[in-house]
């Protein structure tokens, strides 16, 4: 039983960095109807840049982590205006291209910049954890769930009770209405590809800590997020954090009690499964919302 | 001076031309109806209005401003609300959401927008209780209650109305048109209908569109007076809608 929970904390913990890039699949999904392919390289580059930050300039961590936040939003105006915006008028395979060019683009750039070998990233903080009864709560894994649970009541307060949040869901939802209203369609976009670079770095800033700070590790990522969202119904913002924690949970457990090295094989076992009997996700596609 | 005045406009989607030469004014205060069959360019005007469609060439003057080319955002600002064929409420927001995001085009906060939102139930009754109801789940007839009332957030100088009467049953199409006469108290209409019938009871100048071309124009009366066309454009065998006089 202590196994248990101990598993399930660590699940988790991992489960809600995929929550995050998920969360940015499906926003930017939802504005632009078209799946960012380089939304795992928002959390490479922004772990890279926590690692300049931190660790080669060595100012302070929480100044890092705030410089790699706005480099990431800045790198989502660069990605709008480059790579969606020209397209915007076209069908969504080359605007699809160009995020996949835009990925290998990032992974690449940085390749060339910081060199091939890993780097590591310290944790925040400098205590390791705390144990609780016969769980023990790493420090960087309930960092992780902390920050998760805020991001989620501030996206759930952003889009239901802003008037800027009701703005994008119009978008998302009608851009053609949207615009005969006089809602700005395109700053409404910008900000959704803002919004979700600097949740990909968010995801990449926490996990950094705990896997290594590698080329691969935004394409490792958004694999599983992608995974994620179709796992929780694809676009809907509710079904990508439920998915993303359950693919946390069941590769978690899947390496415990079966096999280590077939860890990554869980989940998209688990993909697999569900695109063969529920593709539509555990939440569905909401059907009525497309109408 | 003419609130609108369409100056030989044409619109073409690629190859097919969808307006040819058209030109007709809108009086302040007045409401204007388009009639015409399917494909006729009724909606085409008024997306070329609201900027949705780009005139290839011809102007659009608003108040003596030219508004042709010109996008969508810019033209609500200015003062024209269009609620499009279809009602195109969002479905994934709230009556209430729907209806207030219609003031996006004015400097509003929040609470200003919520309260003129419930102030707008005043004048729909039918769709207060569903004030908090996701658009998807409402009927046709509520859809269209919402998008008008949405259109009327913005404030508008100039309504343009793309066939509410679409799809509804003979009672609520009586229910809009009700509507649409107490806002013709104080906003110019320039209002599409294929319904020729309920269009020309609430109008005060009529023009008949046939293949991108405007064929006939003028005072409700003198249309239905033109027995041919009344015939081949307004089924002029019955008798015209209350409010019209007998020819």
């Amino acid at each position: 039983m202590d196994l248990v929970l101990q598993l399930l904390f660590t699940g988790i913990g991992i489960g809600a960095v995929y929550a995050l890039v998920a969360l940015g699949f499906v926003l930017i999904f939802r504005a632009t109807n078209v799946v960012n392919f380089a939304q795992g390289e928002f959390s490479m580059v922004a772990a890279y840049l926590m690692v300049v930050c931190a660790v080669d300039l060595e100012l302070p961590y929480w100044l890092s982590f705030i410089i790699a936040l706005a480099g990431m939003a800045v790198i989502g105006v660069i990605f709008n205006l480059g790579v969606y915006y020209p397209l915007r008028h076209r069908t969504y395979l080359p605007v699809i291209i160009a995020t996949i060019g835009a990925s290998i683009l990032m992974a690449n750039g940085v390749l060339a910049l910081y060199g091939p070998q890993p780097q590591v990233l310290p944790g925040w903080f400098e205590t390791p954890g705390i144990q609780l009864g016969p769980v023990y709560l790493d420090s960087q894994y309930l960092l992780i769930i902390v920050v998760t649970i805020a991001l989620v009541i501030f996206n759930y307060w952003f889009f239901e009770h802003t008037m800027i949040g009701k703005k994008l869901q119009a978008t998302s939802q009608d851009k053609e209405m949207a615009s005969l209203l006089g809602i700005s369609v395109s700053t409404m976009i910008m900000i959704t590809f803002i919004y979700s670079a600097v949740l990909g770095g968010l995801a990449g800033l926490l996990v950094a800590p705990i896997l290594f700070v590698s080329i691969q590790m935004g394409s490792t990522i958004a694999l599983k997020a992608f995974a994620a969202t179709i796992i929780g119904g694809f676009g809907d913002v509710a079904g990508a954090i439920i998915g993303g924690l359950a693919l946390g949970i069941i590769e978690t457990f899947g390496a415990a009690y079966i096999s280590v090295p077939y860890k990554d094989g869980f989940a998209f076992l688990v993909l697999v499964l569900f695109l063969v009997f529920r593709p539509q996700g555990i939440f569905g596609e909401r059907v009525a919302e497309k109408a | 001076m003419p609130l609108l005045q369409i100056n030989d406009l044409n619109v073409r989607y690629g190859e097919i031309v969808a307006l040819r030469g058209v030109s007709f004014n809108v009086e302040e205060g007045q409401v204007v109806t388009l009639l015409g069959a399917n494909g006729a360019g009724k909606s085409t005007t008024l997306r070329a209005i609201s900027g949705l469609a780009k005139p290839a060439s011809g102007d659009i003057l608003f108040d003596g401003k030219s508004i042709a080319g010109l996008g969508p955002e810019a033209i609500v600002r200015m003062g024209i609300s269009h609620v499009p064929e279809g009602r195109r409420v969002f479905p994934g927001l709230t009556v209430k959401e729907n209806i207030m995001l219609g003031g996006s085009n004015r400097k509003a906060s929040k609470a200003e927008l919520s309260g003129e939102a419930d102030a707008m139930f005043d004048l729909f009754p039918d769709i207060r209780k569903f004030s908090d109801a996701l658009g998807w789940t409402l009927s046709g007839g509520q859809l269209q209650m919402v998008a008008v009332a949405r259109g009327l957030m913005a404030k508008p100088r100039l309504l343009l109305l793309d066939e509410p009467s679409l799809g509804l049953a003979p009672v609520i199409v009586q229910a809009v048109f009700r509507i649409i006469t107490e806002i013709r108290q104080s906003t110019t209409v320039l209002l599409v209908e294929q319904n020729a019938r309920m269009g020309l009871s609430v109008a005060d100048q009529g023009y008949v569109l046939e293949t991108g071309r405007i064929v006939l124009g003028g005072k409700p009366e003198d249309l239905w007076a033109n027995e041919a066309i009344a015939a081949a454009y307004l089924g002029g065998h019955g008798k015209p809608a209350a409010g019209l006089p007998a020819h």
